[in-house]
């Protein structure tokens, strides 16, 4: 393939072209309630064209490669009615030509189908009769193996294999009119082993969806909040993660200057990281897809904002060395400035001290979801806890957490030593782009003054 | 567009539907589509890049001995082999409702394809973007700007063991523009866009950037936001953000899962006697415009709540089969073209009406609550807080939450002004909880 794409990039006229070509087989299997409500199967192949032409860019989406020439061609026409100013991509240092095999200590392909197919019908059981008043269940078995292919007119050429599998569940209990449900979901790049022996995760599921029931809706209102490991590991990624990618500052001159190297962003005790190259979690690879080799970037050292997110041209556009965070979701989209691994870096508190320290507040669980809008930012916690003089007590519900990034950042009193990087089952959305995957890691961590909403 | 495309495969799918059905399924459907993209986008005002898309894909469902499977692709070379693996991996599949596809009935012929959008040229798109970028940037030239455009034409096929054989093509148009002002920490974020089929007097660039001239001025002053239970007026955009769990619970599959809280509610008034839901797939060059759902079922203009009376649910074919229901012609039990019908009062009048309360247009994170259960709990991304039945200025770190089902149920309000591509009312509710933090700490 690698001769097939660099023969196919001799039809460039632009200052720089690349192909990126993919090849992906996937299974899927769901139920939801007892019965089977999707087995599916797909094998799916395609690439992009990209151009840049005097600093704009022309892309050519495509399915086969039998007319690639005319992609390219069609590419650096889109580029050349663009571009008025100067190519400016960071120099890339990587091997010019790479091979990256998964290394899969259980392949999911050696699997038969029967036997995914029938963990997930045990596991489903388990979902809906483990617990009381459990109305329906919902499972999803995921696997998938990416073969990603790239060629660029800069002579580098690298084939990666990136091979994902997933496991997402929960469990649904009604009283009335009353619908709760409780939920988790895991996920690796590594193993089939990852879906196996999570009998008891099942169990969990179910009496939380059915202990919600019987908990209060968290009053809405100012709260001092513990966010869990995970959840706090959401928080970074939504409420500071994406304020990081340059691709949302290097053209905007006033966030550029809101977000320089060397301003003060948060507490002293601060300290975030992304790093795409961490062993083998969903959010690593070798390289991203612009062929940049992944990194570990310090984004907030000690309070301070120390690093950005990169692609190629933002970072020369910043004058910063690129990060490896080019990624792209599927085959005809193109590469954007996306996280990899992102956590937030342990205290040396115990998580009893944490909570111990809070009078009155919420102890916040889980993530469903977050989201943002640079400055502003929200998630849910799957569940939470009224804290009661520094006690944990009665389980709540629905607790939605919201605030300004640059104000919220400022008001953590407290981290745990508990640093937990979680491969979950969800992904990161950007830009139509979901769910690419990622992972989120922190201790747990203490916020003053968060707004909670409520009914 | 290749216009031999569909001819070609026209006979592979009624092969691999005859290959399915003589290797024992009793029900086989391929569905084939191709669509050809041509857009451009702008950043910082200026214009940053343009496409071109040409993609194809493939859904291959079998039926056999009660359980069904389906496989997707998109190499049309492949697709023999595809239905031999969909027939492999229906031994395992999923429970199947149905035996086999119905027969083919008469169809309504809905426009949705133009030959002027069809025609529309990447130049025309990149001019449209620099008028909207012109007009805003008139208001401020410190914004940063973004605008983007596209066409696209799709044709497609479908394909059933029952008979079918039903051809589409269709066209779309969409363009719109952002804002962002960054003053200090605070950044506000305005947008408006627009998506039709047929290029006509929609497509207008001057109004979307009135439109983001609009909220920038609205959104200038950032005031103090109020708190407590209170009245929500929603523009017609954003509406349908209201809706959602209404929809979930009328989806015909969550109703014969159980999950859904309007089961056994049909015909019991269930939303305020304003409020009539009604889904239009045959409203010409709507952007959910269809003559025909994925099973070859004809697509019906339909009452879903008429004054607050629950009077269907939307099935599929497998979902109607679950709930020993007829199906509606509702590819997965998900309206085509919802709309809410209009009221009498003007857009002004529901303004004015509000004491203290909340404009909202935009909400971040809605789809993160109980969704099933008519929750909904969001960040209001844009919204501005009412006084005496004007606007007075942006509110900031404001969170609302309602239960849908009961914020709905009475003291609902709707404009006599329809917006023409959503077909939605302007929307004023009561009774949402308002949590904010004080802007003088």
């Amino acid at each position: 393939m690698r001769d097939r794409l660099a023969e196919a990039l001799r039809a460039s006229t632009a200052d720089y072209a690349e192909i990126r070509f993919e090849t992906e087989d996937a299974t899927h299997i769901a139920f939801r309630g007892p019965e089977a409500e999707n087995v599916s199967s797909s094998r799916l192949q395609g690439g992009i064209v990209r151009a840049c032409v005097r600093g704009g860019w022309g892309m050519a989406a495509f399915d086969s490669v039998d007319a690639l020439e005319d992609q390219v061609r069609e590419a650096c026409r889109c580029a050349a009615l663009v571009g008025r100013e100067t190519t400016e991509l960071a120099p890339v240092e990587a091997p010019a030509d790479m091979e990256i095999s998964a290394k899969l200590e259980k392949d999911f392909r050696g699997v038969p189908l029967s036997d995914k197919s029938a963990l997930v019908a045990r596991y489903n059981d388990i979902l809906l009769r483990s617990a009381p008043r459990i109305e329906s269940s919902y499972i999803a078995y995921y696997d998938s193996f990416r073969t990603v292919h790239f060629a660029s007119t800069e002579g580098r050429t690298f084939m990666e294999e990136r091979p994902k599998v997933t496991l997402a569940f929960g469990s649904i209990a009604r009283d009335g009119a009353l619908v709760q449900q409780a939920f988790d979901g895991y996920s690796s790049s590594t193993s089939y082993g990852t879906v196996l022996e999570r009998e008891g995760l099942m169990e969990e599921v179910a009496a939380r969806a059915s202990a919600l029931l019987s908990a209060p809706p968290c009053e809405g209102g100012v709260h001092t909040v513990v966010l869990d490991n995970r959840l706090a590991g959401v928080f970074a990624h939504e409420a500071f993660g994406h304020l990081s990618e340059a691709d949302f500052l290097y053209e905007n001159p006033k966030m550029r200057d809101l977000m320089h190297l060397g301003r003060r962003m948060g507490v002293p005790a601060l300290s975030i990281v992304d790093d795409g190259t961490m062993g083998t979690l969903i959010g690593t690879n070798r390289l991203d897809d612009e062929g940049t080799p992944t990194a570990r970037t310090d984004l907030i050292r000690d309070g301070v904002l120390v690093g950005h997110l990169h692609s190629r041209e933002t970072a020369a556009k910043m004058g910063e060395a690129p990060t490896g965070n080019a990624r792209a979701i599927r085959r005809n989209v193109p590469p954007i400035v996306r996280m990899t691994n992102t956590y937030i870096e342990p205290g040396g508190a115990t998580v009893e001290s944490v909570i111990g320290g809070v009078d009155r507040g919420i102890y916040a669980c889980r993530a469903h979801g977050g989201q943002t809008m640079m400055e502003m930012f929200t998630f849910s916690a799957a569940y939470g806890f009224r804290i009661e003089n520094g006690k944990v007590g009665e389980l709540v519900r629905d607790v939605v957490l919201t605030g300004n990034v640059f104000e919220t950042l400022d008001r953590i009193d407290g981290f745990a030593n508990d640093l937990m990087i979680f491969e979950g089952a969800g992904g990161c959305g950007k830009g139509h782009q979901f769910p690419l995957p990622v992972t989120f890691g922190s201790p747990h961590i203490r916020i003053r003054d968060v707004v909670v909403g409520g009914k | 567009m290749n216009g031999g495309l569909l001819g070609r495969m026209s006979e592979a799918m009624h092969r691999g539907v005859d290959e399915a059905t003589r290797q024992g399924a009793s029900g086989a459907r391929i569905h084939f589509s191709h669509s050809v993209r041509s857009g451009c986008g702008f950043e910082n005002g200026r214009l940053k890049e343009t496409e071109q898309t040409d993609t194809a894909y493939y859904r291959i469902d079998v039926v056999s001995e009660g359980r069904r499977a389906s496989v997707s692709g998109n190499d049309p070379a492949d697709m023999s082999e595809m239905v031999g693996r969909a027939l492999a991996l229906v031994r395992l599949g999923a429970v199947a409702h149905f035996e086999a596809y119905p027969a083919p009935t008469p169809t309504i012929s809905v426009p949705m394809a133009c030959e002027r959008t069809s025609s529309l040229t990447r130049e025309s798109l990149i001019e449209a973007c620099e008028r909207m970028v012109a007009i805003v940037r008139e208001e401020d030239p410190d914004l940063f700007l973004s605008a983007s455009g596209s066409r696209s034409s799709t044709e497609a096929l479908l394909v059933t063991s029952g008979g079918v054989h039903h051809a589409t093509r269709a066209t779309s148009w969409s363009i719109g523009c952002s804002a962002q002002k960054t003053t200090g920490t605070d950044m506000l974020f305005a947008g408006y866009g627009r998506r039709w089929r047929q290029l006509g007097d929609l497509f207008d660039p001057s109004f979307i950037a009135s439109e983001v001239v609009k909220d920038l001025r609205h959104g200038a002053r950032v005031v103090e936001p109020p708190t407590g239970r209170l009245p929500i007026l929603l523009p017609p955009e954003a509406v349908s953000m209201l809706l959602m769990p209404v929809w979930a619970g009328i989806d015909g599959r969550n109703v014969a899962k159980g999950d859904s809280p309007l089961r056994e509610r049909l015909m019991e008034q269930v939303l305020d006697p304003c409020l009539s839901l009604v889904d239009c797939p045959h409203t010409p060059f709507a952007p959910g415009a269809a003559e025909i759902d994925d099973s070859g079922i004809p697509t019906r203009e339909q009452t879903v709540v008429d004054r607050g009376v629950l009077r269907t649910f939307l099935y599929d074919l497998d979902s109607a089969g679950l709930a020993d229901a007829q199906p509606t012609g509702n590819s997965g039990c998900a309206p085509y073209y919802p709309k809410v019908l209009p009221g009498d009062r003007p857009a002004a009048a529901l303004l004015a009406s509000i004491g203290d309360g909340l404009l909202v247009k935009e909400v971040i994170g809605v789809g993160q609550s109980n969704v099933m259960n008519g929750d909904l709990a969001g960040n209001v991304a844009l919204g501005f807080r009412v006084r005496d039945g004007e606007i007075v200025g942006r509110v900031k770190d404001t969170m609302i939450a309602a239960n849908v089902y009961e914020v709905l149920r009475s003291g609902v309000s709707l404009s006599a002004e329809v917006e023409p591509v959503s077909g939605m009312p302007w929307l004023l509710v009561d009774g949402v909880t308002v949590s904010a933090m004080s802007r003088q700490g």
